[in-house]
């Protein structure tokens, strides 16, 4: 079971709204490489694996990511807050907004709804833990990508702290590989 | 850290509020890596004293200013401020 601590992992003090920026970001919510798809992916390949410490990991990991999904949330609901119609329609977030009006929902930067298909809970050791580094080499990769096109610093430091962590991740997952 | 704090923030408060999540930010590395360590006892002693030190500064801030998780609470309150109080996302004390 899980219990939740009342603060981000990270702070998300946003000050000036962008909808065109958040658009991007919501790709780390709902989209292929995104943080929910990281969170579901681990939490559904521990229940097979057969060594407890790379369940633990698999379950720490995916319980991180939790964490990682609530700040992507908390940036693009920050980024979005009052917005005016004029805005709204400026910046190319209309076609979100005539669905969800301001709500989160998670769905990639090009509108594709959030898929299961994007993960693989495979049942094999070694398939499963090459698909978790890769993940977040593919979350890291993302991430580069947002922080050359964002520059607001209030977004970018949410933004940096994710990708660092993504390393550690990996670096993680590699150890993981080598339990015997 | 300090990114969006708006002068009619009280600062304290802020700075306790870092505090804990720099010491829980430590919690999780020692998480991470005792799960692929797990007989690495110098770890396993500083997971032990960063636990302790969290638990402190939790109650310090639930006592302050409010809960942050349900284990710890302040009974001696007349209100329910896990539901009163701003969520997180909010962006103001997070």
């Amino acid at each position: 079971m899980w219990n939740y601590e009342k603060r981000l992992q990270y702070p998300v003090k946003i000050t000036q709204t962008n909808p065109q920026i958040a658009q991007v970001i919501i790709s780390q919510y709902g989209g292929p490489d995104g943080e929910l798809a990281a969170s579901m992916r681990y939490l559904a390949q521990r229940y097979t694996m057969p060594y407890n410490t790379v369940a633990g990991v698999l379950t720490d990991i995916g319980t991180e990511e939790l964490a990682h999904f609530e700040m992507i949330c908390a940036i693009v609901y920050q980024l979005t807050r009052n917005l005016t119609p004029e805005e709204i329609k400026e910046s190319g977030f209309d076609k979100y907004y005539v669905d969800h009006t301001l709500a989160l929902w998670p769905q990639a930067a090009g509108g594709i709804p959030f898929n299961a298909c994007e993960f693989q809970s495979k049942g094999d050791v070694i398939t499963d833990l090459t698909e978790d580094m890769a993940a977040e080499q593919k979350a890291r990769t993302t991430y580069d990508n947002i922080l050359r096109l964002v520059k607001d610093p209030d977004v970018c430091d949410p933004i940096k702290f994710l990708r660092a962590r993504e390393i550690v991740h990996f670096q993680r997952f590699g150890e993981a590989m080598l339990t015997r | 850290m300090s990114a969006g704090c708006k002068p009619c923030m009280d600062s304290e408060r802020q700075k306790l509020l870092q505090e804990i999540s720099k010491v829980d930010f430590v919690l999780k590395e020692l998480n991470l890596y005792l799960d692929t360590h797990p007989y690495d006892q110098q770890a396993m002693e500083r997971f032990g004293q960063f636990n302790a030190l969290k638990n402190k500064l939790v109650k310090d801030y639930t006592e302050k200013y409010g809960p942050l998780v349900l284990s710890i609470v302040d009974m001696d309150s007349r209100e329910w401020k896990w539901a009163t109080q701003d969520w997180p996302w909010e962006g103001g004390y997070n």
